[in-house]
């Protein structure tokens, strides 16, 4: 039930058509500034490719990082997030619902990965980030990115699926480092990679916790304000949730905001 | 329809969050039943904007068609605007089918993103995300600056594209017009690459003639050299067959080397004032200005930081440039180029298509062997000519005996003779490769077209080039009177330790960046 995607970093070519079919498929505006995208996840960059210029066998080596939210198993992010606006679906993919959401931007500390972003410069912002292309997904197409990559460098299916043939692929090859990031990071992801080359070489965050993160945040969690205590102070919060959330939906049915 | 499904879901979100504040009864029935929905398609982020159809709906199918070529952000010859792809996946189709270069080469991969900067993905490209590395800026400075003197080459091919980018036919012939706006551009001096490619017919038809007498210790089949696109593709994928590759430089190259040293001399000009463009249907062209060893005429002058040749324009920055100055080159009078660079023939003009610089060479070995003008179906090769993929011919020169020779264009095609070569099993004396279909007229730096460029406009402009050799007063290389003038004042002879050093180059062996994939 549950789906992922593999990447084998050994096999990406660096053409870039994964970010652009991200941008073109979630309709998210580039940099003015730029031709080509930038190098960091930003509010309207959900993935992004890196060049890590290293070496194998004493030799220079080029290899392309795909990057991207990494849908963990049990996500911190949605953990932090009390009014529920982050959830990690059956289906695999950690969605957003901007609704719900508060604009407390827990979300973001809680990230291992740093992935989530703030729309700062937004008068009503919200928090962006990949979502897995969730409505692709629940009509049983892969992610956008999948769909276009040219390299066979992502593979879209059961997450046990890309699990076993990433195993096997490390297994069978001597070439692959013996990892496969994602398995155990953050308590497992949705998005597994694999690599010839050690993944802390490649700018990975390899020291992140194998333990569940919502571990973590339940506890910190319970240290924060208890909003709940307090009827009225609940009150008002909703009263300006819902007119935040109403100021949004007007925001995005201006024409031109879509 | 989507929209209001939207809206209404919202109306009803409102409504269970009035519920939560105890505002109305009416509420929780309503709010009931949104609450049953909060994980609906609709209410989620992202999946505003749209996908090319093949990549819509398809159950995990693979489309067909499908992402795009890498692009090094410091890639010499083309650059990409994000912005503007569309994903279509047609650059990848031109560089994987008809170049072979993309998905041909082993992965991981090396410190080099595989390219050939040949820039047909360029002319396959529906939205031009994909353009020439624009270097007009340079030119602009250069003419700009008065200490320098700034000179100008044309190559053959871009007299029958230009005039596209001005409303005239494909084909049509606007040599001495574009000459005129070059002139008006600002050019110190306008040369003709023309007079180097009969001067690289010199070198090659002799370097040719000296591999078959067992002079000089190079293997047959001599593979020609002007095409830096299949230049690069050789030293990639056939490294091996190196050995086999003309030293010749290309014309480009050689008009770059002489022009700082054989011009500058007659000039009086320092080297290091001579500021050398060239106008080029090609985008390779770029890349193969930069390489580290066209840098001759520094040598020659015990100097540093002299390049052959400084900035390479195509024909469609070209256009840009006479465009922005408001100069119609419809309307323009026919000029002429400029002594002592600026005589071609026949012979030369033909190297503009797929066969051309095969049919020219053949027609001044003939004479440098025998002594004697070759015969009349010499001047009209017809074996070699137009857009075959791979083609053949046999000539027989007396007291030699039968020359066979190939052509081919296209770097598909390419491998079709270099694996023939590679197995030994090839009959043939001398090979001309060129990496554009249809030869330099449908280069990579040519004016956009039809996506993907169609016969009918290659053929228009090759009959072009066709035409104006069957009028040219001289049509092979060894009768052009400056190519004879610079030999007595300057080069001597053909390969002279002077040539050697000025016109002749060598190559590098890239096969490691490929992984050794080979075919
Ligand atoms: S589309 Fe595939 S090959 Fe291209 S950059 Fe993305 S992962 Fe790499
Ligand atoms: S041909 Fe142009 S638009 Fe199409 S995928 Fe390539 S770069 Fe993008």
């Amino acid at each position: 039930m549950s789906k992922g995607v593999l990447v084998d970093l050994t096999k990406c070519i660096g053409c870039g058509s994964c970010s652009v079919a991200c941008k073109m498929w979630n309709a998210l505006p580039y940099s003015q500034t730029s031709q080509q995208q930038g190098s960091n996840l930003d509010a309207d960059t959900w993935t992004v490719i890196n060049r890590a210029e290293v070496k194998k066998d004493n030799e220079p080596a080029w290899r392309f990082i795909k990057y991207q939210c990494l849908h963990c198993d049990e996500p911190a992010c949605a953990s932090a997030c009390f009014s529920k606006a982050l959830k990690k679906t059956k289906e695999g993919p950690v969605v957003y619902d901007v609704s719900l959401c508060v604009g407390c931007r827990y979300c973001m500390l809680a990230c291992p990965f740093n992935v989530p972003k703030y729309e700062w410069d937004k008068a009503f912002p919200e928090v962006r980030k990949c979502q897995m292309c969730a409505n692709r997904v629940y009509n049983g197409d892969s992610p956008a990115c999948v769909s276009v990559c040219p390299a066979g460098a992502l593979t879209y299916g059961e997450h046990k699926t890309i699990l076993a043939m990433a195993r096997e692929k490390i297994n069978g090859d001597g070439g692959y480092v013996k990892h496969i990031f994602g398995e155990k990071e953050a308590g497992g992801t949705s998005w597994l990679y694999i690599s010839d080359i050690p993944f802390e070489n490649l700018g990975f965050r390899t020291n992140v916790t194998t333990k569940p993160l919502p571990e973590y945040t339940e506890s910190i969690l319970g240290l924060t304000p208890a909003v709940g205590l307090s009827w009225g102070a609940l009150l008002t919060g909703m009263y300006v949730y819902n007119r935040r959330r109403n100021e949004i939906a007007k925001e995005k049915e201006k024409p031109g905001n879509k | 329809m989507d929209d209001q499904v939207k809206e209404d879901k919202q109306v009803t979100r409102r409504s269970f969050l009035k519920m939560m504040g105890g505002l109305s009864l009416a509420g929780i029935t309503i709010g009931l039943t949104g609450c049953s929905n909060t994980t609906t398609m609709a209410e989620q982020a992202g999946g505003d904007g749209w996908l090319p159809q093949q990549y819509q709906g398809r159950g995990n199918w693979p489309a067909q068609v499908r992402g795009r070529v890498p692009i090094d952000p410091d890639n010499p010859s083309i650059v990409r605007d994000d912005q503007k792809c569309i994903l279509c996946g047609q650059c990848m189709e031109v560089c994987t089918r008809v170049q072979t270069v993309a998905g041909h080469y082993g992965m991981p991969m090396a410190d080099d993103i595989i390219c050939v900067n040949c820039g047909q993905c360029t002319l396959w490209c529906p939205t031009a995300a994909i353009t020439e590395r624009d270097d007009t800026q340079k030119v602009t400075q250069a003419i700009n600056d008065p200490n320098k003197h700034v000179i100008v080459q044309t190559a053959p091919a871009t007299r029958v594209a230009l005039g596209e980018e001005f409303g005239l036919p494909p084909g049509t012939w606007v040599v001495g017009q574009q000459v005129a706006a070059l002139k008006r551009l600002g050019f110190d001096a306008v040369f003709d690459t023309n007079f180097t490619a009969d001067l690289t017919i010199m070198e090659e038809a002799t370097e040719l003639i000296k591999r078959v007498t067992g002079e000089i210790n190079a293997p047959l089949p001599q593979f020609t050299s002007c095409s830096p696109g299949w230049v690069k593709f050789c030293e990639y994928f056939y490294p091996d067959l190196l050995p086999h590759m003309s030293s010749c430089k290309s014309p480009q190259q050689m008009l770059g080397a002489v022009a700082k040293t054989y011009y500058a001399k007659v000039k009086n000009i320092k080297p290091e004032n001579i500021v050398s463009v060239s106008i080029m249907p090609c985008t390779a062209k770029k890349f193969e200005a930069q390489r580290p060893e066209m840098n001759d005429s520094a040598h020659y002058w015990h100097k540093k930081d002299i390049q052959d040749v400084d900035v390479v324009l195509t024909t469609r920055e070209l256009a840009r440039l006479i465009k922005q100055q408001k100069i119609d080159l419809s309307k323009l009078p026919e000029e002429n180029y400029d002594p002592i660079m600026g005589e071609g023939t026949g012979g030369a003009i033909i190297f503009g298509a797929t066969g051309g610089v095969m049919e020219a060479a053949v027609r001044s070995a003939y004479f440098l062997i025998t002594k004697q003008q070759p015969p009349a179906d010499l001047f009209n090769l017809t074996p070699v000519r137009y857009l075959e993929g791979v083609k053949e011919a046999a000539v027989e020169v007396p007291g030699v005996g039968t020359v066979k020779v190939a052509v081919c264009h296209g770097l598909s095609n390419a491998r079709q003779v270099l694996d023939a070569v590679r197995a030994g099993n090839a009959p043939w004396h001398f090979v001309e490769f060129m990496s554009c279909p249809g030869g330099c007229i449908n280069g990579g730096g040519q004016p956009r077209s039809s996506v993907p460029p169609s016969d009918e406009i290659r053929m228009a402009r090759i009959n072009s080039l066709y035409q104006a050799d069957a009028k040219a007063p001289l049509r092979a290389s060894h009768e052009n009177s400056e190519i004879l003038a610079i030999y007595e004042k300057f080069l001597q002879h053909p390969m002279s330790e002077l040539s050697e050093e000025l016109l002749h180059t060598s190559y590098t062996d890239r096969g490691k960046k490929i992984n050794a994939l080979t075919s």
